[in-house]
C-alpha cells in the first residue's frame, strides 16, 4: 500500500515540477495530459480487458462535440461540460459495443474504425451543428469550479487537465485492483477459463468498454474546452492510431505505462519538430522500433530488462 | 492548486528573458504543415519567405527580422493553439504567420486576439475565419472569390446551363454555394449539383450523369494531387470534352499537379488569383530569385500567399514595430504590386482585393511544360463571402 501511494505522491510532484520548469510550455503541457487521459481509457480497454481497438477516437470526438455543444448551447461550466462528454462517449461505447463486443480480432478492429469512421462523416454532414470541416467554433468555457479563469497563459488548463488526469487515474487504480478489474484480467488471460467459472464475458467486455467510452469522452471533453474548438480530426484514424503507439510504448496493461508512454512520445515529438520541423518523423519511427524490438513489454518494463541484463541473464525485456 | 508561486516564478523568467532579448529584433511565428502529406505548403511557404529576405534583405525599419517555424502537421486546431501559445509565450514573438486549414486558423482566433498579435493567414480560405479576431490578415483568397467570377465568366461565354460536381467537404460546399448563387442571379441554370465523396478517385458514374444531362459546362472543385488528375482523365476520356462540355475549375490546374495532368489538361478552364506565368516584372524577378535559392521548387498560389504576407509583415514592421493594433491599422488599405498582379488590403474584410483571372491550360513551346495561360482579368473583388 505504501508503495502504491508513493507512486501516487511521484505523479503529483512530477505535475508541480512540470509546471515549475516549463512555464513557457504549459499549452504542451496540457495536451499530454489530455493525452494521458484518451491513453489511460485505451489501457483499460486494451491493456486490462484485451480489447483490441483502433477507434478509440469515435469516443473521444464524440465527448469533445458533446462538450462544445454543450457549454456553446446549454451551460458554460466546464465541468458539466466534462460530465456531458463522459456520457456522450459511455454512451457511444455502450450502443456501439453491443454490436463490436460480439465479435474479436481483426473483425474487432475493422468495426473500431468504421464506428469513427461513421462518426467523422455524420459530423462532417451535420454542418449546421458541428460546423464541418471549418470546426465547431464559439466554445467558451465559464471558469473552473467558478473560481478559475481560462488564462491566456494556460495556468489554470494545465492544473484543471492535471486535476482530471490524476482522479482518472485514481479511478482506473481502484477500478483495477477491483473484483471487476480482475475478471477483466482473467478475460484478457483466458476467456474459455473464464466462461467455465461462470463469468459472462460479453457483459463485462461491454461494461468495459463503455467506461473506456467515458473516459475516452472525458479526454475529448478536455480538449474542446482548452482549444476551444472541435474538428472533424478529433474522430480521425491518426489520433486512435497514436494513442495505441503511446500506450505501446509505455507498456500496456500497467496504469503507469500509459503516462510514460505518452510523455516520452509527445516530449520526443515536441523536441524533435522544433528542431527540425522537415525529418522529425524519423526519430519517432526510431523510438518505436528501437522500443518494440528490445522492450516488447514497454518502457515500464525497462528496469526489469536491465537488472535482468546486468546480472547477464538473456532474452533482456521479454 | 494555488498559482501565486508559479506566476512569480513566470514573471521572474519573463523578466529574465526581456532583459536578454535583442531590442531590434522582431520574431514571427510561422505555424504550417512542415511533415505528413501536406508537408509541401510548408516548404513553399518558407521557399518563398526566404525568397523574399533574398531580394528585400532581412531588416524592415529598423528591425532585424526572423522567422520562427513550427510544424502542426495537418489539420490539427489542438496543436495549432498550444504552438502558438508557445511562439507567443515562450519565444515571444510579435507576428504570426501561416495557417494551411480553417480549423487550425479558428482555433489561435481567441489567443490572437488576447495578445493582440497581427496574424497573417498565408492560404486558409474559409471567409468566416477573419471575422473571428480583429488581428487576422489573410493575403491568399476565399472560396467565393474565385468561385462566383467563375460563374459570371461562364454566362458571359454564352453558357447558360452548368452541372456542379464539388468534392464533399466544407470548401467543395462553399465552392458549390457561392458558383450556384453568382451563376443563378446572372440568370444561368445549375441543373445538377453533385458532391462527390472525398476520397473517390473513380468518377466514371459521376461524369456519365453530367454526360447524359448535356449542360454547357461542368464546374468542379477537387483537392488537389490524384483526384483531380482522375478526374480530367475521366473528363476526357468519356468524352465530355467532345461534346462540347466546357470544364470549369478553380485550384484544379495549379502548378505543383500541372505538369502531372499532362496532356489531359490542355484547354481547361480555370477562373483563379495566381498563375506561375503571370506576365509582370514582379513576378519574373519573383520566379528568378526562387529559382536561385531552390532550382527544383515550384511556385504555385501557396508561394504567392507567403510571399505577399511576408511583405505585409515588413510594411506593418516599418510602420508600427511591435505594436499590434498599430500594426494592422498601417496594414488595412495597403496596395501594393505583387507578383499576381496589383493587390489591396481591404480594411473591412481584411483580405486581399485583387484581379482573377480566367486561365486556360497551354503547353509553352519555350520550355515544353504545360502553364496556366491567363487570357483576362474577370474580376477584381475582395472576399465575397465575407457577408454571407
Amino acid at each position: 500500500m505504501n508503495r502504491r501511494l508513493l507512486s501516487l505522491l511521484l505523479i503529483l510532484l512530477a505535475g508541480g515540477a512540470a509546471y515549475l520548469l516549463f512555464p513557457y510550455n504549459l499549452a504542451f503541457l496540457t495536451r499530454i495530459l489530455i493525452m494521458i487521459v484518451l491513453v489511460l481509457s485505451l489501457d483499460l480497454i486494451l491493456g486490462l480487458a484485451g480489447i483490441a481497438t483502433l477507434g478509440q477516437a469515435a469516443m473521444y470526438g464524440a465527448g469533445a462535440y458533446a462538450a462544445g455543444l454543450f457549454a456553446i448551447h446549454v451551460w458554460a461550466d466546464p465541468v458539466a461540460g466534462l460530465l456531458a462528454g463522459a456520457v456522450a462517449g459511455a454512451l457511444l461505447a455502450a450502443v456501439s459495443g453491443a454490436v463490436l463486443m460480439r465479435t474479436q480480432g481483426l473483425t474487432l478492429i475493422m468495426l473500431t474504425i468504421a464506428v469513427a469512421q461513421i462518426c467523422a462523416e455524420i459530423a462532417n454532414r451535420a454542418r449546421g451543428v458541428t460546423g464541418g470541416a471549418d470546426g465547431l467554433r464559439g466554445i467558451r468555457p465559464g471558469k473552473v469550479l467558478g473560481l478559475w479563469e481560462f488564462d491566456f497563459i494556460g495556468i489554470t488548463g494545465y492544473w484543471y487537465a492535471f486535476a482530471v488526469m490524476f482522479l482518472v487515474f485514481l479511478a482506473l487504480a481502484v477500478i483495477a485492483r477491483s473484483p471487476f478489474g480482475l475478471s477483466l484480467r482473467g478475460i484478457h488471460e483466458s476467456p474459455e477459463r473464464m466462461v467455465a467459472i461462470g463469468v459472462s464475458i460479453y457483459r463485462r467486455r461491454l461494461a468495459a468498454y463503455t467506461m473506456g467510452g467515458a473516459i475516452a469522452g472525458i479526454a475529448g471533453a478536455l480538449s474542446a474546452q482548452i482549444t476551444q474548438l472541435v474538428s472533424l480530426e478529433s474522430f480521425s484514424f491518426t489520433l486512435s492510431a497514436e494513442a495505441l503507439i503511446m500506450l505501446i510504448l509505455g507498456g500496456t496493461g500497467r496504469l503507469y505505462g500509459a503516462i510514460l508512454g505518452t510523455v516520452i512520445f509527445m516530449a520526443v515529438h515536441h523536441v524533435a519538430a522544433a528542431n527540425d520541423p522537415f525529418n522529425w518523423l524519423f526519430v519517432i519511427g526510431a523510438l518505436v522500433l528501437v522500443v518494440v524490438f528490445f522492450l516488447p513489454r514497454g518502457l515500464v518494463a525497462l528496469p526489469a530488462s536491465l537488472k535482468r541484463l546486468a546480472k547477464g541473464g538473456r532474452h533482456a525485456g521479454s | 492548486m494555488t498559482n501565486k508561486p508559479g506566476m512569480i516564478a513566470l514573471a521572474a523568467v519573463s523578466a529574465l528573458a526581456v532583459s536578454s532579448a535583442w531590442a531590434d529584433e522582431i520574431k514571427v511565428g510561422v505555424v504550417a504543415p512542415f511533415s505528413g502529406p501536406f508537408a509541401q505548403y510548408g516548404v513553399q511557404y518558407q521557399q518563398a519567405i526566404e525568397t523574399y529576405q533574398a531580394q528585400h534583405g532581412t531588416t524592415a525599419g529598423e528591425h532585424e527580422i526572423t522567422f520562427i517555424y513550427k510544424d502542426v502537421g495537418g489539420v490539427n486546431p489542438d496543436q495549432s493553439r498550444a504552438l502558438a501559445q508557445e511562439l507567443l509565450i515562450r519565444e515571444r514573438v510579435d507576428y504570426l504567420a501561416g495557417f494551411t486549414f480553417t480549423p487550425n486558423a479558428l482555433a489561435v482566433g481567441p489567443v490572437i486576439t488576447q495578445s493582440e498579435t497581427p496574424t497573417v493567414i498565408f492560404n486558409a480560405a474559409t471567409s468566416a475565419i477573419n471575422a473571428e479576431s480583429p488581428f487576422f490578415l489573410r493575403t491568399s483568397y476565399t472560396l467565393p472569390q474565385v468561385s462566383a467570377p467563375a460563374a459570371e465568366w461562364a454566362y458571359d461565354q454564352g453558357i447558360r446551363s452548368v452541372v456542379t460536381t464539388v468534392s464533399d467537404y466544407g470548401p467543395g460546399i462553399d465552392a458549390e454555394v457561392s458558383f450556384k448563387a453568382a451563376f443563378e442571379a446572372k440568370g444561368g441554370t445549375v441543373t445538377d449539383s453533385v458532391r462527390m465523396p472525398l476520397s473517390t478517385t473513380d468518377f466514371t458514374p459521376i461524369l456519365q450523369r453530367v454526360k447524359d444531362q448535356a449542360p454547357d459546362a461542368v464546374f468542379a472543385f477537387l483537392p488537389g494531387g490524384p483526384p483531380t488528375f482522375s478526374f480530367t482523365k475521366t473528363y476526357n476520356e468519356n468524352g465530355l470534352r467532345d461534346d462540347g462540355i466546357t470544364f470549369l475549375g478553380t485550384a484544379e490546374t495549379e502548378e505543383s499537379n500541372l505538369q502531372a495532368l499532362g496532356d489531359l489538361a490542355v484547354g481547361l478552364h480555370t477562373a483563379y488569383h495566381y498563375s506561375a506565368a503571370h506576365d509582370s516584372d514582379e513576378n519574373r524577378a519573383f520566379l528568378d530569385a526562387l529559382a536561385e535559392l531552390h532550382p527544383d521548387g515550384i511556385v504555385n498560389w501557396a508561394s504567392v500567399g507567403a510571399y505577399d504576407g511576408v511583405h505585409l509583415i515588413y510594411e506593418m514592421v516599418a510602420a508600427a514595430g511591435t505594436d499590434g493594433p498599430a500594426a494592422v491599422e498601417a496594414a488595412l488599405g495597403l496596395a501594393w504590386e505583387s507578383p499576381r498582379g496589383p493587390i489591396e488590403m481591404d480594411p473591412e474584410t481584411r483580405t486581399v482585393i485583387q484581379n482573377v483571372y480566367i486561365r486556360e491550360v497551354a503547353r509553352n513551346p519555350e520550355t515544353g511544360l504545360l502553364e496556366n495561360v491567363e487570357t483576362g482579368v474577370i474580376a477584381t473583388v475582395g472576399d465575397l463571402g465575407w457577408n454571407q
